[in-house]
């Protein structure tokens, strides 16, 4: 293949006119609109499509839905997940009596949510993970509970999506 | 006794002076280079960012200072302070107005008044070649030779059409003298920008290649040396060689000021006080340092051919030519411009 290579004009080749060009450009950007955001003062927008970091959702009788059957636990690619059940005098019989999520090997994959038979388990939108230690990156179950009504959008969302697959019309 | 507290009085402004200027820069390189790119720039520290040239040269004389086995102990140490001192140096012979009477005391607004005032500038500014090959040699490392290397084939091919430039502005003025460079250019009609257009841009391009500035940082060159011949530099040694390049820079752009755009003299006003006339000079010094990072921002690099096509092949026939032409208008007594 022959590249045909554009002769310069002489006025470019006096490369000086063309400098005063780019400088030009450069100086109006100096006043442009800045599209930095601040982020700690400035965070992202979330939505209930983000995949934030996984919480227990708190029922409105103050307890969690889950049952610690383990699902999510077999469920979870990154194997961030740990539950030790015991018996209780609550109607569900089970709970856990350890709900551990590892959040440096949490992946936000979502598939603990998409296992959880009794909806106790949700993707929250929050997304910040700093700390000093990696023990203090491991949280248990009081760390973990959200109130429902801080979930409810994503709640809603998950339901409209399965909603999807549980109607009878719907295809396969 | 008062001579001497006057000099030191001085000394202390005008270093001073120079040391902020270089730390200011540092700051302005980041927020002008920021702002080109939509970005907004450091603005943690203090108002704006204002007080990050502070906390940056804390961090640096806090930070671990390394000296790479086989480098050449003695000169690796030497060379940053061989870098920055050239540019404080030539800095005395500025002049920053004229001599003016401060409560009954006859006070020289310079350093140190020379008569051949160019020539020392020149001298010692071709000193700071020293810090960049030195350093680039004692770090026994080869990014940074190749980019002392290429450092000092440019900043010699540059200093013969800077020197040339120069030269005209001489011939022109009759005198070596920086005092009476500027005296002679009093009115904005007899600024020697009007008068050496040529030697005016010869100029200006050749004190980018000598601070070692975009479009010809050779002797960085981040894409293909690292960082060139500091490569192997840290901390306050590493601070030094940037204090050096903006030092050498506020120096350039107070000579470019000095030689061509009239130094302290206030255009339409040849008669203001003196104050204004210092004033005048800073804002015209901050021009060019501006242009410094206007140029950076917007020019990408040279290839090593390209830039001693220029300055072998373009510049120096130019300011050759520029030099013939003065000097036979001169000798002859023409006016050009």
């Amino acid at each position: 293949m022959i590249v045909k290579r554009e002769e310069l004009t002489f006025a470019e080749r006096l490369y000086l006119p063309e400098i005063f060009r780019g400088m030009s450009i450069t100086f109006a950007k100096l006043f442009k609109k800045k599209i930095t955001r601040q982020y700690p003062e400035q965070p992202l927008p979330t939505n209930e499509v983000t995949r934030g970091q996984p919480r227990l959702v708190v029922k409105d009788d103050d307890n969690i839905a889950c049952v610690s059957c383990g699902l999510c636990e077999a469920a979870c690619p990154a194997y961030a997940i740990t539950i030790d059940g015991h018996e209780t005098s609550r109607f569900i019989e089970r709970e856990p009596e350890r709900f551990e999520i590892d959040f440096l090997r949490c992946i936000l994959c979502g598939f603990c949510e998409e296992a959880c038979p009794k909806d106790a388990i949700f993707m929250s939108d929050e997304l910040e993970l700093a700390d000093y230690d990696r023990q203090s990156l491991v949280w248990g179950i009081d760390q973990l509970k959200r109130p429902k009504a801080s979930l409810q959008k994503r709640i809603d969302y998950v339901y409209s999506l399965n909603d999807r697959w549980r109607k009878p019309s719907s295809t396969s | 006794m008062s001579e001497i507290l006057i000099w030191i009085v001085k000394i202390a402004v005008i270093y001073g002076g120079l040391v902020g200027t270089a730390a200011a820069m540092s700051l302005a390189e980041r927020k002008v280079s920021a702002w080109m790119q939509y970005r907004i720039g450091p603005n943690r520290v203090g108002p704006f960012g204002l007080l990050q040239p502070i906390a940056d040269g804390i961090k640096f004389i806090f930070k671990e200072e390394l000296v790479p086995d086989g480098a050449n102990k003695l000169l690796f140490r030497l060379a940053p302070a061989m870098a920055a001192f050239p540019a404080m140096l030539t800095i005395a012979v500025i002049p920053f107005g004229p001599t003016v009477t401060i409560a009954g005391h006859e006070v020289n607004l310079s350093i140190a008044d020379l008569d051949i005032g160019i020539l020392f500038v020149l001298a010692v500014g071709g000193l700071s070649i020293y810090g960049v090959i030195l350093g680039g040699w004692a770090s026994n490392s080869k990014y940074s030779l190749l980019g002392s290397l290429r450092a000092s084939a440019q900043m010699i091919s540059y200093e013969l059409s800077m020197i040339l430039a120069i030269l005209a502005v001489v011939v022109l003025t009759g005198s070596l003298d920086l005092q009476q460079i500027v005296a002679s250019q009093a009115t904005i009609g007899q600024w020697n920008v009007f008068h050496q257009p040529l030697a005016f841009v010869l100029f200006v391009i050749a004190t980018f290649a000598e601070t070692n500035r975009h479009p010809f940082d050779f002797a960085e060159c981040e894409p293909e040396l690292v960082a060139g011949f500091h490569t192997e530099y840290s901390s306050m040694r590493f601070a030094l060689f940037f204090l050096g390049e903006y030092c050498a820079m506020t120096v350039m752009a107070c000579l470019t000021v000095t030689l061509f755009l009239g130094g302290y003299s206030v255009p339409f006003a040849p008669e203001a006080h003196w104050a204004i006339g210092v004033l005048a000079f800073a804002v015209k010094t901050a021009f060019f340092l501006f242009l410094f990072l206007w140029v950076r921002w917007t020019l990408p690099r040279l290839r090593f051919d390209q830039l001693m096509r220029l300055g072998w092949k373009v510049m120096l026939p130019l300011a050759l030519v520029n030099i013939l032409v003065t000097g036979i208008a001169v000798s002859l007594g023409v006016e050009l411009w």
